[in-house]
């Protein structure tokens, strides 16, 4: 039955996909559920977008003369969706978890063989590529991008990858045909990651990486301050030798750390503190037991929802200790014990199959006492304020980026469905819905 | 000046900052209900053993004696034919950390353990439950000179802010022999892609000596910096340096030096080093073959932690005999019996009984073996004016055997740190009942959600 | 005083008759019976001549009087890597991995080395006897495990000028090791463990199970036609060394710490219909029964070992001994490698404090073994007609203070010095 529908739908999707280039500037839905998230839900409301920005919202707006009226009867509309980690429009991480990036010269010029770099210490810098931006290296064409949108999704935050400092991630629309039309924010924030297996030689170790990273901030600030006192007064001093890594830590507004246990959470609290800047808690799934460290800190929190899950083929013998079980079971909780504690979060898609598993993912969470309002919240506007970006994105509001996600029902519910997207005011269309990946698979 | 001392202050923050303990003590500290052990035999370690009481208020102990009132309002414990030492402290573990070495570079002195604990790593619980109340828990031997160490009391349950011991101070790992020279002997064994110098106990001897001529350089800039500062010059600091500043601490005599070490001669050529830059190595650890130059050792004035009895599980643990505690108690040494305990803190459930070892080889009084595991390491780790042993004044951590703490026989009831109990063997038995019948009602609750889901899944 | 002790053993040697001797007036603790409270022990000619508390003084031998001693007889530790293994670190020092992976006709006896530094080291604390392994065992330190059979574990005494001497039997069980579903491998070249999916390894095993029974399959055949016509056979050393497995006479000792592993090893015997003893148990869950049941004895590992899985009591190393034993399954305890094979009594000893009744931890370590080995009419116990493998103590040998001050091996009186105790002398006159 459920089968039968979906099909019918996949046809009719085929059918509509169209390209957002005929949007007219000038659109109003009608009639239609408008969940602001900002303000109070318009159950019967009229959202007008002008030239790509939100113009009017309300119960009693008229659609102004001119413009495109889509009923909205049935539907519901939301600010667009936003993920808020991910690699969408980026290259594809190069074999061996290597950054494709060139490695920094060696300070002291020393020969290097053509074997593979070994890195000596933290003046190597090992691992990183603070100078690479989402932004500079975002790939329009990425069908990831597509499959994303088709899923509700107007808005993500996309990173490189790499194995210690990976480089700087962009909010980017979801919708555009260049790049520069695509970035909402060049600088979101610094990815770190902690795969010290990922570099040859140093560091090899958890404590290795924590001390590189609190090396290379000592070395960003001296460099700053050398460079202040350069630019200040230059006669008759040494010039400070440019160096782009330093550079790319100086110009973070804030990072992104990996932790996924409480014992990680704190620990990446009590790093983000020393870093003195922003930071953003990756992961999560633990997060339940740790609000009350991760609250006196002050930090944000990105929840990624491929829920552990018990491992398939697994030996009957290897006994799963109390705590994996408890993890298992607890972790989708995580949305509501970060939303009592009021810190902010949203979700990512990180290792999932399909963007659109996300909203099944969140769901769970739902059901087990994760309020919409929430998970609305958490999709939108949460996501936004976390990267800075609230005051363009994630709710509807006059002068806003018309960035919607029209659905028909109501998101979250079993029977709904993507029926329109809107990103900088141009409409795009679901596409239909591919035949589930295989796991294991890549969806790209 | 005042740069200098700012300059120090810095160091400082970034040692504490690793080390502050998120939760205060004070808090836990303030409200915690006085106590009495008695009927007890009271090892106090510093004046014998006797039958007696201990009283305890504010997690420190008040009153220790035959015949002590008891605090107001004191729970009060009836301890008749169990005897109670004071809580045991392992100046050697790994564990509760996620990491151990930093083996990539010769000298790892840029890391710290302390970045790495992990509060929920069973093994606290293991070496609470076999009596050790505190552990110096170090880098691994990978390197000539290793990483920063930190020092935890047992205090299960607290996240990793509230395992530390906020009055320890500070200390880095050393390593001499067949463990820092391995990764340079790996290309003599074909693999080409890890070969790290030193390759030899030599190289480890020059990798040490350039560490502090390098550290004596640094802080030589330092001091440069400040004078020019001073005369109101307008100069770039120098670029500080994690590696270095923990070895100038070490040269100003601010941080204790643990060196991991086998053989006579490397533990001879770490001392003369040592004095060579005018410091002392606060403990030599393993340290084996110590018994040939205890003499040098005790001159030196190095403590020594040993382990009771391993020998012969590598070359250099060849000449390794049981009797080497002793042996350079006799000497003068001041000697520690350590665990070396990893993840598994195997050892420290039963620390207890290596240090019974010492009274076998040797004829060691039972107080004195009693000391390796109690006061001495305190000493050798700088906090024996707060642990090691049953005074008024010190914290109360505190053991409570069923019998003769010595004896193969006895087994450890309560676990007492900061006044406040941590381990209970009945409470142990109640906690696993409920933990097995907790995630046996996970298990099923997870095969039930199984049963659900799969009939509604997408055939595929 | 272990130097008085020597000089006492001295003196005996030189009063002629070196393995007849009367030690009276001590506590004797036959292990077979209850103690005796000032008794003596008359040992003729090497053997245990009569026990009792009123033995009657014979003219010819050296009284030895044990005022204030107690007299136990010689710990066995039922498998162990003295004598074979040196330097556990060092390859070329251990003779415990053979290539091939069925290699039965091995015996670990003519490779041990009577100048091994760790005899003296092991037979000081009160060990007479070892089983030595053929092959290293997991639990204990070894170089990896290549074989399936890996050969034949030799009793041994702790004392001798050559292996023979030494030797109380070449075979005493066959080494086996069952293949098992092994899902967490360790490969000791990146020193990792690597995962294998469940269904893999089961098929891994099965395969690798299957050889193990071709192996058996044609020693059984070997076995017939060695029967049907003797004459024509040519010799197979290694279907030759299977024959006693095959009919019963030699156990097959397999190692199984698990559950898993425990019920292989039981389903195993009972389809080939072999003798089996269990080495290294760990985790034996709801085995425990079935092991009792089947009375298949079990040599424990060393308690003093790590937790094995994270919701473990902490101390379930320590309560092994006890649940096995209140279960009535037979056990005795090994070091399963050299360096700590002295501590063997604290490994019976520490069971005691965890549940294990005293007698049965004193039995753990001495007679036990000997009756899992076949051996108990000859070792184990102070009985007439045993040799006589005493030690003389000032007081319970399972507990750490305690000292042994003799030791006599088949009567002869054994030098509790060692490697140990001549670096300590030294370098204790070093002024």
């Amino acid at each position: 039955m459920r089968r039968a529908t979906l099909s019918v739908l996949a046809v009719l999707c085929a059918v509509m996909a169209a390209t957002a280039a005929e949007t007219p500037s000038l659109v109003a839905i009608q009639n239609a559920r408008i969940v602001t998230v900002s303000g109070a839900t318009l159950e019967k409301g009229t959202v007008v977008i002008a030239g790509g920005l939100i113009r009017e919202v309300g119960e009693s707006v008229t659609p102004p003369a001119g413009a495109w009226v889509i009923d909205g009867a049935g539907l519901t509309v939301y600010p667009g969706l936003i993920d808020a980690f991910s690699a969408w429009g980026q290259p594809a991480p190069p074999a061996g978890g290597r950054p494709a990036a060139q490695p920094q010269p060696r300070p002291q010029g020393q020969e290097q063989p053509a074997a593979p770099q070994r890195s000596w210490g933290p003046e190597d810098r090992p691992g990183t590529t603070s100078w690479v931006k989402a932004a500079d290296q975002l790939d329009p064409a990425d069908r990831r991008i597509d499959a994303a949108r088709s899923a509700g999704f107007t808005t993500a935050v996309t990173f490189p990858s790499g194995s210690l400092i990976a480089g700087h991630g962009a909010v980017i629309n979801l919708g555009g045909e260049s790049a520069g039309e695509m970035v909402v924010h060049p600088l979101a924030g610094l990815r770190m990651e902690l795969n010290a297996r990922g570099v040859g030689g140093f560091p090899n170790s958890l404590m290795g990486v924590i001390a590189y990273f609190r090396q290379l901030w000592l070395d960003a600030a001296h460099y700053q301050q050398a460079k202040e006192m350069y630019d200040k007064k230059p006669a008759g001093l040494a010039r400070p030798a440019y160096d782009r890594a330093l550079e790319g830590i100086l110009e973070a507004n804030r990072v992104v750390l990996p932790a996924v246990t409480r014992v990680e959470l704190e620990r990446m609290a009590a790093l983000a503190a020393e870093l003195r800047k922003p930071a953003i808690l990756r992961g999560a799934h633990d997060a339940y037991r740790a609000t009350a460290a991760l609250k006196e800190a002050g930090l944000s929190v990105i929840v990624n929802v491929k829920w552990p899950a018990k491992p398939r083929d697994l030996d009957p013998q290897v006994e799963e200790s109390y705590r994996t079980l408890e993890l298992r079971d607890k972790a989708p909780t995580t949305p509501a014990a970060l939303a009592a504690a009021g810190i902010p979060f949203a979700f990512t898609s990180e290792g999932l199959d399909a963007p659109r598993d996300l909203i099944a993912a969140v769901k769970k969470s739902i059901d087990l006492g994760f309020k919409r309002e929430d998970a609305i919240h958490a999709l939108t506007l949460g996501a936004a304020r976390i990267y800075g970006v609230d005051n363009r994105l994630g709710s509807i509001e006059p002068g806003k980026i018309a960035n919607l996600t029209v659905i028909k029902g109501e998101l979250f519910d079993s029977m709904a469905r993507v029926q329109m997207v809107f990103v900088d005011g141009k409409k795009y269309d679901p596409a239909p819905e591919p035949p589930p990946a295989r796991r294991g698979e890549e969806t790209r | 000046m005042r740069i200098r001392t700012a300059f120090i202050l810095l160091c400082c923050a970034w040692a504490l900052a690793a080390q502050q303990p998120r939760r205060t003590l004070g808090e836990a500290l303030g409200k915690k209900q006085p106590l009495l052990i008695q009927n007890a035999t009271i090892h106090t370690i510093t004046k014998g053993a006797f039958t007696g009481s201990i009283s305890v208020v504010d997690g420190k102990i008040a009153d220790v004696g035959e015949k002590i009132l008891a605090p107001a309002g004191a729970k009060i414990i009836n301890a008749s034919g169990k005897h109670v030492i004071p809580g045991m402290i392992d100046c050697h573990t790994h564990i509760a950390i996620d990491a151990i070495n930093e083996g990539s570079v010769s000298v790892s002195s840029m890391t710290s353990v302390a970045d790495v604990v992990n509060a929920e790593q069973r093994s606290i619980y293991y070496a609470l439950a076999g009596g050790v109340t505190t552990g110096n828990v170090l880098h691994g031997s990978a390197n000539a000179i290793g990483g920063l160490n930190t020092v935890l009391k047992m205090r299960w349950g607290k996240d990793a802010g509230g395992l530390v011991m906020a009055e320890a101070p500070p200390g880095i790992k050393f390593a001499l022999g067949e463990n820092p020279k391995r990764q340079g002997m790996a290309a003599q064994q074909g693999s080409q892609a890890a070969r790290r110098y030193p390759g030899t106990r030599m190289g480890v001897e020059d990798v040490i000596r350039q560490a502090f001529i390098d550290a004596r350089a640094y802080s030589f800039q330092w001091k440069s910096y400040e004078q020019s500062r001073a005369k109101g010059e307008n100069v770039l600091p120098p670029r500080r340096d994690l590696k270095l500043e923990p070895l100038v601490e070490v040269l100003e005599g601010k941080r204790l030096v643990h060196a991991h070490s086998y053989r006579a001669d490397e533990i001879l050529m770490l001392l003369r080093l040592a004095e060579e830059f005018d410091f002392r190595i606060a403990t030599l650890q393993h340290v084996l073959e110590g018994y040939k130059v205890a003499k040098e050792i005790a001159e030196h004035g190095a403590g020594a932690s040993t382990f009771s009895d391993w020998w012969s599980y590598k070359v250099e643990a060849f000449d390794a005999i049981p009797h080497n505690a002793a042996l350079l108690r006799e000497k003068g040494v001041l000697v520690s019996i350590n665990s070396d305990d990893a993840s598994g803190a195997e050892i420290m459930r039963r620390l207890n009984t290596e240090a019974a070892k010492a009274v076998k080889y040797g004829g060691v009084s039972d107080n004195d073996a009693l000391a390796m595991v109690t006061l001495n390491p305190a000493k050798q780790l700088g906090i024996d004016k707060y642990v090691g042993s049953i005074e008024p004044g010190k914290h109360a951590d505190l053991v409570i055997y069923d019998g003769d703490p010595l004896s193969i026989y006895s087994r450890v009831e309560k676990v007492f740190i900061d006044g406040e109990q941590y381990f209970d063997r009945e409470t142990d038995a109640m906690l696993r009942r409920e933990l097995d019948a907790q995630k046996k009602g996970l298990l099923e609750k997870e095969k039930l959600d199984e049963r659900q889901r799969t009939p509604a899944r997408r055939p595929s | 005083m272990r130097i008085a002790a020597f000089l006492l053993a001295a003196a005996l040697l030189s009063a002629g008759e070196n393995d007849s001797f009367l030690i009276r007036n001590a506590t004797v603790h036959p292990v077979s019976g209850p103690k005796l409270n000032n008794a003596s022990v008359l040992v003729m000619d090497g053997k245990i001549a009569e026990v009792g508390e009123r033995l009657q003084t014979r003219a010819k031998v050296k009284v030895i009087d044990g005022r204030g001693l107690h007299v136990y007889p010689g710990m066995i530790d039922a498998a162990t890597l003295v004598g074979i293994s040196e330097i556990s670190s060092v390859r070329e020092t251990a003779d415990i991995s053979e290539v091939g992976e069925f290699n039965p006709q091995l015996r670990s006896s003519i490779a041990v080395n009577p100048e091994s530094e760790h005899i003296p080291v092991t037979r000081a604390n009160g060990i007479t006897a070892v089983g030595v392994l053929a092959a290293g065992v997991s639990g204990g330190f070894g170089f990896g495990e290549i074989s399936y059979i890996g050969g034949q574990i030799s009793l041994m005494h702790l004392d001798g000028w050559t292996w023979e001497e030494m030797t109380i039997t070449h075979g005493a069980a066959m080494q086996l090791r069952l293949p098992g579903i092994e899902t967490r491998r360790f490969n000791p070249a990146t020193r990792e463990s690597a995962a294998t999916p469940f269904s893999e390894a089961r098929r891994r095993q099965e395969t690798n199970l299957r050889k193990v029974k071709t192996f058996f399959e044609e020693a059984r055949r070997y076995q017939t036609a060695k029967q049907a016509s003797p004459a024509t056979l040519k010799t197979d050393l290694r279907y030759e060394a299977m024959l006693p497995v095959l009919e019963g006479k030699l156990p097959l000792l397999i190692p199984a710490a698990r559950e898993r592993e425990i019920r292989d090893a039981l389903a195993f015997a009972e389809q080939e219909k072999v003798k089996i003893i269990l080495v290294g148990v760990r985790r034996p869950g709801g085995a425990i029964e079935e092991i009792a049941k089947r009375k298949i004895p079990v040599i424990l590992g060393s308690p003093f070992v790590p937790i094995q899985e994270e919701d473990d009591p902490y101390d379930a190393t320590f309560t092994l001994a006890a649940d096995l034993h209140r279960a009535g399954v037979k056990i005795a305890f090994a070091s399963l490698g050299a360096q700590f094979a002295r501590n063997l009594p604290y490994q019976a000893g520490h069971s005691v404090a965890y549940g294990l009744p005293y007698d049965a931890a004193l039995r753990s370590v001495t007679l036990n073994a000997a009756e899992i080995y076949g051996v108990a009419d000859r070792i184990g116990s102070i009985d007439s007609g045993k040799y006589a493998d005493l030690i003389v103590t000032d007081g319970d040998p399972l507990e750490i203070r305690t000292q042994v001050k003799m030791m006599f091996v088949k009567g002869e009186p054994v030098d509790l010095e060692s490697k140990h105790t001549r670096l300590y002398k030294k370098y204790r006159a070093r002024p």
